[in-house]
Order: structure tokens, then C-alpha cells, then sequence
């Protein structure tokens, strides 16, 4: 006998099942005239310093908009605890036991990816903010959109502005974080040194837990490098500025952190660190453009500071949601999809505009460079933008097969 | 240790607890702490069975874990099959490294298990061709097959979690009530005593690392299936310190403890997560209290207080 | 060859660095077999303060001098409160509450500073490069350096020439023998406690400008004491400083040859001494 038939079971499952948990108590009660919105972050556990940024971003911006459709929104955290195991299983439950269709937010690549599957498979959206390549490349799916570049445009949107500027820097040293997201950032910044012709005088490889680089710094300080351009991600990327500059590498070596998260990271590193240091950004908030004097607005009022890139990214993926319902007219998921594939909308960088082929958010990447600590016109003002780049893999060469 | 009279008050509370669950919470989190109860179980029969502690459960956690999930996505294995190689593969591979760590004892038998379960993660970053590293291995299957049934809804994966979790219990309540569990029991009393006495003390203590390590791998197996997905973080050391923690809590003093154990760390954590983040604080407490005033943990503090009703029976 | 010397320099400093690190632990462990789990998390505590008092006062020294006397404080609570009471219980039962206190120290620190990372800044006195021949080194890192060494030599000085180093070296031997010489092991037992903390807090007050804070700083920290002082052998100074000097090598000398394997190599070497030489490189066997 098939287990599925024991409805019985079911239908006396669920009623206790809303106890355990508060907020989906009075989500069935207002089901009609509510949207329920899940949100996918960490609050606790060794990624709580970026879930709690990104959820507050999200929560914000659902707050902001209030309702959609004449529908009010309901925010639902599903906290992960930084498992990806966790969030899948949130996911699952939200979706086959609330009923929940619409879905946003990552912490980490990890959970990206295996959330977005799980939407997929339940007929669900997503819209996220992973780093991983294979999130619009090979994993990509229908139910799946992500707001931040993928590596290829982080490296070219960077690299490229770079040697413009310095056409003699002909010698490039890597020091990458050997894991995925790593590798693919190495992978591009091998491409573009080939087309240009550019020396790679090295790379070293470190680990996810890493923390001492001194000796990574100074096998790259003995090739004497024009340029040291760093491929990982978070504090490891701090850790490796941090260390290169306190070995002087900063007076015959320019530093290019390819994938940065802009002012919290300039915050964590100090304006003494910063200072003459290449960062590669998704979003900086002294870029003037509507989408992003509204969140500034929306931030403002909340902490009384200017945006970070995690509270912007959090935004940005609530938002894209958002405005694809408005512009769907409907919160049904296929048309909805349909909608999103191809819109533009003002965004935190600009006006954005999401490409259906692979669902990826077309916006700027900036390259950014740290300014002294006496030219800082306010406390967060870290850094200058002296690029902005729409960089992106043309859809037929991401490896994305949408079926 | 339990009585080994059959079916005794713990295997009976523990059905009962099984069959409740899915009524009070979702089924997916009934899943969850059915699958931790079976990865805690690993420990308290280390712990609780031969007095070894180990920090690094979690290695085959993971071991089960990425072992079924290539078997189920590459290899093409139905489930049965899969649970049973991956079981009796980590069993096989925790038996190969307890022929290594029983060599030595106390603090240095805890600082290999660290070690060994450092090194699984690292190899796992290492192998990210094979296990997907940092992003975890996707791309299984989301319906089974199990003698007629199909599992493809949460309460059908909450029926087979829980059936794995009955098995693991069971055989564990076995193993300890015979005359193996007896000589772990010396052994962990006093094994100076036990090596006198003629026993092989080193061949027992692999065998129970072995199985135990099979019963982390089931656990890992079955979250690998109920996830269709292997997150890196179930190699992680924090995997097998939540293991610990939570057959700590629990009590490692009789199988039941894994599910109280696994129950409470779980159901706190949902419950508290979104309203205190730092949740954790409130384990760490509980886990103090317990060390110094329960060594028995939450289980034996169920025991203590059906002594004292039946002493007040008794004298009334 | 010149890089090689210098990764061998450079990983000397990083040894040093290491030492620091371990040697509370070790010092803990060598007169009480008492494994403490919340080293990490007393280094944590200091290099937060650390944070705040720099931050308030921009003085390095105020925070060298105050943080880890507070942590030694720390110490001695959490000596006095919880841990005695498990002096008679198995180890299980110290790793498990010292586990816990450390996770729970963990969690009030970021209720208090926030999850996110913060900078220390490096004292400006020392935030140059030093130039050693053909090589440069960072100027604080050579500071920090010297303290370990100092710290070292003032360490030995106290085992071998004072009444508390002979009870430690005692200790180390049989914890009976110290109680049957009629010492107060109570009182010795604090002591050590509180010097233990202090060295936890000095690496951590030293290690904020180096890496930065973070709340998730300790399980590092926790992680390389370990290997630390197993590599030397558990309990005896002389094996911290060997200790931190040959992982402090390794990961340097690793990082020219075989970076991707220099984790895998540490704890793989972890493992071996622990199954060649259980008493470690330098301990008694």
C-alpha cells in the first residue's frame, strides 16, 4: 500500500504541525489576502555574519513595498543555521507543508544550489544571490534567478579596466582559495592574461581554512609581481590584503581583491589597508542612481548609515521578485517566470535587466579603488568606483541548458 | 545499561515517541531528528558502550553521505542497495582507522578523531571533482522505491527515517544488553582489568568503532537520500560535534538518549533560531548544567523522577 | 634558494606566533591532565577587547596590559565556578564543559560586537617593513616575535628557578606527589588557571592587529594549540615552543612545495606523532 494514501495521517499532521512554529499560525489563518514570502538565510553559525546582513536587506525591502497586487507581503525567515542541509529541509517544508511558492535568498553558494534545485523540482521561484558560476551556468534552472555576476564578469570587469590603466603591469601572481568559487575566478583570470598577453608568474593555492598567507606572500614576493590578484572570497580575502600589505607589498605590487564585498569588508580591513588596494564590488553605495538612492532611503531609516553590499544584495533580491509580480500582474508562478525573463527595472547599480537565456541579472560590476584615509570625504567613504562594467559570458557559453 | 528483557519500558517509549512525532511537528523535522537520533546513536554507543569519545562522528557522517549520494546519482543505485553499501562501506573504513586510533587512549584517542575528521574535510575540498566541494554534491533523486512503496512525500521519507532510526536502535539496545556489550562495559569500567582478564580489548574496540561508524554512515546515507542533496557542512567538524552534543544532552547512558538528544537540540534550534539567533548560548548552558549536575543526561532524568514516583507509590 | 631561506625565516615567526598560542594550554594540561577546550575561546575574549580598547583609546600597551589580566580573571571564574567540579570526574567530562563554556563564550561575544568582522589597526610605531638582508618582514610581526621570546624565556625561568615551576614540573610528573608535598593544589591550580588565561590573552591581544577579529576566530586558534602541542608533546614547555616552531615551518615550507596539502600535512602529522610518539617529539616516554 502506497504511504501517500495515509491522508488521515496527513490532515491530523497538520494542525499541531502550525503550533511548532508561530508565524505559520497566522500565515493560514490570513492565507487569502497575504503573500507569503520566503527568505533562505543564516542567523547563526559560522555564516550568521552574512545571513544576518542579507535578511535584514530582504526583510527591509518587503517592508518598503508592504504589499504587491494589493496583496500584502508576509516575510517568512527560514533560518539555515549555515547548513545547507537545513535549508533544503526548510525549504521542503515550506513549500509541500505552507504551501509557499515564492522563495529568496542564500547565504552561501552551497545552498543556492541545492535550494534552487529543490524549487525547481517543487514548482516554485527563486531568486538569489550566490557566487557560484554553475548557479546560471550548468545548475541552471526555469524557477531560478540570481542578482549578483558570475566570476567571469567579476574577473573581466576588473582585470580589464585594470591593465588599461597600467598597461605595464605584465606580471600577474594569483593566490586562490582552492575550491570551487576559487577555481573559477583562476580559471578566468588564466583567459584574460592569455588574450592579453600578460606574464602569470604563479599561483598559490590555499584552503577553505586558512587564516596564515605570509608564506603564499612571500613565495608571490619573490616573483616580484606587477599585479597580486586575489581569487577567493570573505574573510580569507581579508586576511590575504591584510597580511600582503604588512609585507610591504603594497609599494612595488598592486593588490586586486577580484571579489569583494565593498564596505563591510573596507570597514573590517580599515582605511590603512584599504588605501591603494584594488576591490572588485557588486555595489557601492555612493553610485547615484534612483534604484540605489532608494534603498540607501529604505537602509537609512533602519540603521541611520549608508547601504552595504549584503543589505543591498538582500534588497535587490526581494526586490527583482517584487517587481516581476507588478509586471506579471499575477503571483502565478509560470507567468511569472515569463515576465522576469527579460525585464528591466532600476536596481541598487542601475537600471538592470535580466536576461532569460540563463536568468542572470545583467547589471555593473565596479572596480574600485581604496582611497587614503585624509581624502575621505565621511566615514564610509572607502573608495572610488573607476570602473563600471557589464561583463558577461555571452548565454551560449555558461554551460546553461534551461529545459 | 538497559535490562535485557524484550520488549522493555525504553523500547517502548521510543515507538511510542516515533509514532507521536510526525502528529506535533512537520514531518520534514520529524525526518531530521529521526536522522540525528540515528547519527547520535553512533555516539552513545561509543561513549556509553566502551567510554571512547570522539569529536569526529561526523567524518562518516560524511562518509555515508557523499558514498550514497554517488552510488544513488552515478552508480545508479535503487535506495535499499545504496543504505546498505554505504553502511557497511563506512563501517568498513571506520574499522581500517580504529585499527589505527585504538593504539592509543584518553585525551590522544579524542585528539585522533579530531584529526582524522580534519583531514576527511580537507580531502573532501580536495576531491571537488568528485564531491562538488564547497557547493555539495546535487542532482539526486527525489523518489525511491522501498518494497512497493514509493518516497517521495515528507511523510513517506518521516515512515523510512524513522524505520532506520527503529533498526539502529534496536540493534544498538542488542549489542549493548549482549555478552560484546558486556565486555565494552568492562572495558570501559576499567581496561587494564579487562586486558587482564584475557580480553582482546583492542579487537573490541575496533569492532564497536566500526559499528558505530556504519551507524553514522546509515544516518548520513538516509540524509542524503531525504535531502537529494549532500551539503558539504555534513563532513564538517561541527557535524560530529553536533552529534556529541546532542547524545550528550540525551544521555549516553541508553539508546533512548539519541532521541531525546536529538529531539530536544533539534526543536529548541527550530524554535529558537528565528526568534534568538544565538540559540547556541541556551545549548551550551543546558550542556554545562548537564556535565556538572546529570552526567545521565535529559534520558536519565526521566528515570529519576518515575524512582521517585514509584518510591512515593511504594510508600504510600 | 634564497625564497626557501626566507619561507624558513618566515616560518620561524610563525612559530613563534604559534607558541604563544599553545603554551597556556600546554601549561594547563602539564600540571592538571586537564584538556581546556575554552583556550580558543580566551583568546577570542582578548583579542575583543583588545578591539574595544584600542578602539576607545587607540593605546596597544593599555590593551596588552588590561586584556589579558581580565582573561586571567576569566580564568579564574570559570575555574572557581564550573571546572573544579569536574577535577574528579573522567576528561570526558572536562573536554564536554570546557567545550561548552567555550561555545557559550562564543555567542556572548557576538551578542556583544556583532557576527561581523572588525579591524585592529597595526600601532603606527610599528606598522613599517624591516629590512633583514635581502628580505623584508613586517616590523609588528617581528615585535610580536620578540614577546613570544621573551614570553619563552620568562616561562622557563619560572618552571626551572621558582617554587610554583618546581609544583608544575612535579605536577607534570604525579598531581598525588604535589598533594602529598603539602602544597595547597587548590591554590596552585588557580594559579596556573590564571596564567594559562593570561597567555591565551596576550596571543589573542597580540594576534587582533594580525588578523583582525572575528567571533569565529578561536576555533583556529583551538585547532592549531592542539596540534601544537601534541607535535611537541602535551604538557611540557619545551614542547610548545618545538611544537609551533616545526608546524610554524611546515606551513611555511609547504606553501612553496604543496600548498594545497599544507592543512592536510599538519593534522596528518598530528596523527603520526600521536600514533609514533604519543608523548610527543620532546616528551618523556
Amino acid at each position: 500500500m502506497p504511504i501517500e494514501r495515509r491522508t488521515l495521517l496527513k490532515g491530523l499532521a497538520a494542525a499541531p504541525a502550525a503550533l511548532a512554529a508561530p508565524p505559520l499560525l497566522r500565515h493560514a489563518m490570513a492565507q487569502s489576502e497575504t503573500l507569503d514570502v520566503a527568505a533562505v538565510y543564516s542567523l547563526s553559525g559560522t555564516f550568521a555574519n552574512v545571513g544576518t546582513l542579507l535578511n535584514n536587506g530582504s526583510q527591509w525591502a518587503m517592508e518598503h513595498y508592504g504589499s504587491v497586487l494589493g496583496r500584502k507581503i508576509n516575510y517568512i525567515l527560514l533560518d539555515d543555521r549555515g547548513d545547507a542541509g537545513e535549508a533544503v529541509r526548510k525549504v521542503q517544508e515550506a513549500m509541500s507543508q505552507r504551501g509557499i511558492k515564492h522563495i529568496i535568498g542564500c547565504t552561501n553558494s552551497a545552498i543556492a544550489l541545492a535550494v534552487q534545485k529543490e524549487v525547481n523540482a517543487r514548482g516554485g521561484i527563486y531568486v538569489q544571490m550566490a557566487g557560484a558560476d554553475e548557479s546560471t551556468g550548468k545548475d541552471c534552472n526555469k524557477a531560478n534567478f540570481r542578482w549578483p555576476v558570475a566570476s567571469y564578469s567579476a574577473v573581466n570587469a576588473t582585470m580589464r579596466p585594470l591593465i588599461e590603466k597600467f598597461p605595464n603591469a605584465k606580471k600577474w601572481y594569483t593566490i586562490t582559495g582552492q575550491y570551487v568559487f576559487g577555481d573559477s575566478l583562476l580559471t578566468n583570470v588564466k583567459d584574460v592574461l592569455k588574450e592579453k598577453g600578460l606574464q602569470h608568474v604563479g599561483n598559490s593555492y590555499h584552503s577553505l581554512s586558512d587564516r596564515e598567507y605570509s608564506g603564499y606572500i612571500a613565495t608571490a614576493l619573490a616573483s616580484s609581481p606587477d599585479v597580486l590578484a586575489i581569487c577567493n572570497f570573505g574573510n580569507q580575502t581579508l586576511d590575504v590584503i591584510r597580511q600582503a600589505i604588512s609585507y610591504g607589498m603594497k609599494r612595488n605590487t598592486k593588490i586586486l581583491a577580484i571579489w569583494s564585498t565593498g564596505l563591510d569588508q573596507f570597514q573590517a580591513l580599515g582605511p590603512e589597508n584599504c588605501e591603494g588596494v584594488y576591490f572588485g564590488c557588486n555595489f557601492w553605495h555612493g553610485v547615484d542612481t534612483p534604484g540605489g538612492r532608494e534603498v540607501a532611503a529604505v537602509v537609512k531609516a533602519k540603521t541611520g548609515d549608508v547601504p552595504n553590499y549584503l543589505q543591498a544584495c538582500g534588497y535587490a533580491v526581494a526586490q527583482v521578485l517584487v517587481e516581476g509580480i507588478k509586471k506579471a500582474g499575477t503571483t502565478e508562478i509560470a507567468p511569472l517566470i515569463k515576465a522576469m525573463e527579460g525585464m528591466t527595472y532600476e536596481g541598487p547599480t542601475g537600471l538592470e535587466k535580466i536576461r532569460p537565456e540563463d536568468h542572470q541579472v545583467i547589471k555593473d560590476y565596479y572596480l574600485m579603488l581604496g582611497k587614503a584615509k585624509s581624502a575621505m570625504k565621511d566615514k564610509n567613504d572607502f573608495a572610488e568606483v573607476i570602473a563600471a562594467t557589464k561583463a558577461f559570458l555571452p548565454p551560449d557559453k555558461t554551460g546553461c541548458k534551461m529545459a | 545499561m538497559d535490562t535485557p528483557r524484550f520488549p522493555n519500558v525504553t523500547t517502548l517509549i521510543v515507538a511510542a515517541a516515533m509514532i507521536v512525532l510526525p502528529f506535533v511537528v512537520p514531518a520534514t523535522l520529524a525526518s531530521q531528528i529521526a536522522i540525528f537520533a540515528t547519527a547520535a546513536l553512533s555516539v552513545t554507543l561509543l561513549l556509553g558502550g566502551a567510554g571512547l569519545l570522539s569529536f569526529g562522528q561526523g567524518l562518516y557522517l560524511g562518509i555515508g553521505a557523499y558514498a550514497s549520494g554517488l552510488l544513488l546519482r552515478d552508480a545508479g543505485f535503487a535506495l535499499l542497495p545504496t543504505l546498505l553499501v554505504a553502511t557497511a562501506g563506512t563501517a568498513a573504513v571506520a574499522a581500517v582507522l580504529g585499527a589505527v586510533m585504538v593504539r592509543r587512549q584518553g585525551i590522544y584517542f579524542v585528539m585522533l578523531t579530531l584529526a582524522f575528521a580534519q583531514m576527511g574535510y580537507f580531502a573532501m575540498l580536495a576531491a571537488k571533482d568528485v564531491t562538488g566541494g564547497e557547493n555539495g554534491l546535487s542532482g539526486l533523486p527525489r523518489r525511491f522505491d522501498l518494497f512497493g512503496a514509493t518516497i517521495a512525500s515528507p511523510l513517506s521519507f518521516y515512515v523510512l527515517s524513522a524505520g532506520v532510526f527503529g533498526l539502529a536502535f534496536l540493534a544498538v539496545q542488542r549489542l549493548l544488553a549482549s555478552p560484546f556489550g558486556s565486555v565494552l562495559t568492562a572495558i570501559r569500567e576499567n581496561e587494564g582489568r579487562s586486558e587482564a582478564m584475557g580480553y582482546n580489548v583492542r579487537l573490541y574496540k575496533i569492532a564497536v568503532i566500526a559499528v558505530a561508524g556504519g551507524i553514522a554512515g546509515l544516518a548520513g546515507s538516509l540524509h542524503a537520500v531525504f535531502l537529494g542533496f549532500v551539503p558539504p557542512t555534513d563532513v564538517d567538524l561541527e557535524v560530529g560535534q553536533r552529534m556529541l552534543v546532542m547524545s550528550i544532552i540525551g544521555g549516553v547512558g541508553s539508546p533512548g538518549g539519541a532521541l531525546v538528544g536529538s529531539a530536544f537540540y533539534t526543536l529548541v534550534s527550530e524554535a529558537l533560531s528565528e526568534l534568538w539567533a544565538r540559540w547556541m548560548a541556551l545549548i551550551a548552558l543546558v550542556l554545562i548544567a548537564l556535565v556538572l549536575f546529570l552526567p545521565g543526561g535529559l534520558w536519565s532524568a526521566g528515570r529519576h523522577l518515575t524512582g521517585l514516583l514509584r518510591r512515593r507509590d511504594a510508600d504510600g | 634558494m634564497q625564497l626557501f631561506l626566507f619561507q624558513v625565516l618566515n616560518g620561524l615567526g610563525i612559530g613563534m606566533i604559534y607558541f604563544l598560542l599553545s603554551v597556556g594550554l600546554t601549561l594547563i594540561f602539564g600540571l592538571m591532565r586537564f584538556v581546556n577546550f575554552a583556550h580558543g575561546a580566551f583568546y577570542l575574549v582578548a583579542a575583543y577587547l583588545a578591539f574595544a580598547i584600542v578602539g576607545l583609546t587607540g593605546s596597544m600597551v593599555l590593551a596588552l596590559v588590561i586584556a589579558p589580566l581580565a582573561v586571567a580573571i576569566l580564568a579564574v571564574a570559570t575555574e572557581r565556578l564550573l571546572l573544579r567540579h569536574t577535577y574528579r570526574m573522567p576528561h570526558e567530562a572536562q573536554i564536554l564543559i570546557t567545550f561548552a563554556i567555550a561555545l557559550l563564550i562564543q555567542e556572548v561575544v557576538i551578542m556583544q560586537f556583532g557576527p561581523l568582522g572588525q579591524n585592529v589597526p597595526v600601532p603606527q610605531a610599528l606598522s613599517g617593513v624591516v629590512f633583514l638582508g635581502p628580505f623584508v618582514y613586517p616590523a609588528y610581526r617581528l615585535a610580536v616575535v620578540a614577546v613570544a621570546a621573551v614570553v619563552a624565556v620568562v616561562l622557563w625561568i619560572v618552571v626551572e628557578k621558582t617554587k610554583l615551576g618546581a609544583v608544575l614540573r612535579a605536577g607534570s610528573e604525579s598531581a598525588e606527589m604535589v598533594a602529598l608535598l603539602g602544597i595547597n593544589v587548590d591554590r596552585v591550580f588557580m594559579a596556573t588557571f590564571a596564567l594559562g588565561g593570561a597567555l591565551a590573552g596576550l596571543a589573542g591581544v597580540l594576534a587582533a592587529p594580525l588578523r583582525g577579529v572575528e567571533p569565529f576566530m578561536s576555533a583556529e586558534a583551538l585547532g592549531i594549540a592542539f596540534v601544537v602541542v601534541v607535535v611537541g608533546g602535551l604538557g611540557t614547555l619545551s614542547g610548545a615552543l618545538v611544537g609551533g616552531l616545526l608546524i610554524g615551518l611546515v606551513q611555511s615550507i609547504m606553501s612553496t612545495l604543496w600548498p594545497q596539502g599544507a592543512h592536510l600535512m599538519i593534522y596528518a602529522a598530528m596523527a603520526l606523532v600521536i600514533l609514533a610518539r604519543p608523548t610527543g617529539l620532546l616528551g618523556r616516554t
